[in-house]
């Protein structure tokens, strides 16, 4: 992305922030509370349209496309105050997100057409694969705003991995996990990127996870991008000692 | 049975056709769109069809042909497929409440237009429908067909890809373009399906009712389709079909129980009379207590287990 800068009213939430990620990285970005880092991902994701800037994904100009095409072109996300379709099972959540890389139409699909009935068949073969890799495939049928916090955000990863995504963004996905989930959380994402060949943007404020599983860092204060790195690097800079890290680090 | 069936052919028909009319209410909501527009589809369906039967093939003497009404059904859901989706792609814009507005003020704006052309009869209308069959019951040949059909539809439909993405789009609609799903064309697709819905029952309704005009499908129809739909249960199709065939034979219940007499005058004119308050009241209390109707999927998983005898 390029000088991206995005502005509500007279509020700049991201100012001029440039960065690339690398094919294959998983790129932390931190920063305190109202830095711009959700705003960054609606940017990416098309949520939010730029006031000013580029968003380029895989050589092609991704601004100002809608969602669902910026979704299909393979960039997943999950959402910091979990949205999954509360009311539906488990396993429909991430069924639903099966959508960009199914095709049966309207009436293949009520006719119950052999192609429509082979793709729907694959669909929750998928889904159910997907439910087992976050460890939730004991209970699909379960309505998902029943399940704990925890177990929503992985439901949540494993919904975003239904798109077959090149670029999951992954926000505050340990948000409200205890320490052995966080840990089990770790292991995942890095066992879904060397399997599934990701690159992961991910935003979280536990410090020890960023710091163990990004390759880079960047870090964001008021909207501006003021540290760029390797952890270890990052770590020591004083500005986001100063602007973040505090005794932390 | 032949005799309960003669006395009461209009009100059984007229249950049948309301539950397809829920259906149609019922589809948008699936996408979470309150669209009120299907009495505007309704009324469109039903001035092509008598207009198509009493200028384009007038009969005279005889019976009507049921190929001919068939015919008319598909012109009318020719017809409400291109106006859906001439207003759909505009109106789905909108959202909620505003949404709900613009439908309702598309059917208002049909109804001063078919007020006002010579075409549709004006302030009159058009009346001696040709009859296609010689009995009202047996308007039940089509109207049951038509429920079963369309019933099988949005039941498949609750379970295909579309289906999935109206839903998603009900649960989240961010959530749901996030992923991938696009809100506008699948919100576009369900307002289309439920205008031919409401089309289809129209042509038929023509010829049902024998006459037409600028007061068949208003905004009354709409706080009827929505109380069936409320009431029912918007979270399953079998919810809006129970709600249309139980509500519409409620009015009915309600006047034979004031014939009963031993009641206060007052109290038997509302119960004869009353049908929008009563609907009304029952919207109002319903979404409070009820807020996905009376039939949920949940309702149906418990009444399948005890039939199927399931452990």
């Amino acid at each position: 992305m390029e000088t991206l800068t995005c502005r509500f009213g007279g509020v700049v939430a991201v100012s001029a922030v440039s960065f690339a990620v690398g094919q294959g990285e998983v790129f932390g970005l931190i920063g305190p509370n109202g830095a711009g880092k959700t705003t960054l991902f609606n940017l990416v994701t098309g949520l939010t349209t730029p006031t000013a800037g580029r968003l380029r994904y895989q050589g092609h100009d991704i601004t100002g496309l809608p969602p669902h095409r910026i979704a299909a072109l393979g960039i997943a996300r999950t959402f910091q105050n979990v949205r999954l379709f509360g009311e539906l099972s488990a396993l429909d959540n991430v069924m639903i997100a099966r959508h960009v890389r199914t095709h049966s139409g309207l009436m293949s699909g009520v006719l119950g057409l052999p192609s429509a009935r082979a793709e729907e068949h694959v669909t929750r073969q998928r889904a159910m694969d997907l439910l087992d890799l976050v460890g939730l495939a004991d209970r699909p049928d379960e309505q998902a705003r029943n399940f704990s916090y925890g177990d929503q955000r992985r439901l949540e990863i494993a919904r975003a991995l239904a798109l077959e995504p090149q670029l999951l963004l992954l926000d505050e996905p340990a948000a409200g996990m205890n320490t052995g989930e966080k840990r089990a959380l770790s292991e995942l994402i890095r066992g879904v990127r060397t399997r599934l060949e990701l690159t992961i943007l991910l935003i979280e404020h536990h410090v020890p996870l960023v710091m163990d599983l990004c390759d880079r860092i960047a870090v964001l204060n008021f909207g501006q991008l003021i540290a760029l790195g390797p952890p270890a690097a990052v770590r020591k800079n004083p500005a986001v000692i100063e602007a973040y890290l505090g005794d932390e680090a | 049975m032949p005799a309960f069936l003669s006395a009461y052919d209009f009100l059984l028909v007229s249950m049948v056709l309301a539950a397809v009319l829920a259906l149609s209410l019922y589809v948008p909501l699936m996408a979470g769109q309150l669209s009120l527009a299907s009495p505007g589809f309704y009324a469109l369906g039903g001035y092509i069809a008598a207009i198509m039967s009493t200028r384009v093939f007038p009969v005279t003497g005889g019976l009507y042909s049921v190929w001919l009404v068939l015919l008319e059904m598909v012109v009318a859901a020719l017809a409400s497929a291109i106006l859906g989706l001439i207003v759909g792609v505009p109106a789905l814009r909108l959202r909620g409440i505003f949404l709900a507005l613009a439908t309702i003020a598309f059917v208002e704006i049909l109804r001063v237009v078919a007020l006002n052309l010579t075409v549709t009869g004006g302030a009159i209308g058009i009346f001696g429908v040709p009859q296609p069959f010689g009995t009202q019951i047996q308007y039940m040949w089509v109207g049951l067909p038509l429920l079963g059909l369309c019933m099988l539809f949005v039941a498949r439909l609750e379970r295909c890809r579309a289906g999935r993405a109206l839903v998603a789009l009900r649960e989240d609609e961010l959530a749901a373009d996030a992923m991938g799903v696009n809100p506008t064309r699948y919100k576009v697709l369900a307002f289309t399906v439920s205008a031919i819905i409401a089309g289809v029952v129209g042509a038929i309704s023509a010829h049902f009712i024998n006459t037409w005009n600028s007061r068949q499908g208003t905004f009354d129809t709409g706080v009827s389709l929505m109380a069936f739909v409320l009431i029912g249960g918007s979270r399953t199709f079998v919810g809006p079909v129970v709600g249309g065939l139980v509500l519409t034979a409620l009015p009915e219940v309600l006047r034979g129980l004031a014939d009963l007499g031993g009641l206060p005058a007052w109290f038997a004119q509302f119960l004869r009379d009353g049908r929008l308050i009563i609907f009304g009241v029952l919207i109002a209390l319903g979404t409070v207590f009820f807020p996905h109707g009376l039939i949920t999927p949940a309702v149906l998983r418990r009444f399948a287990r005890r039939g199927g005898g399931k452990p």
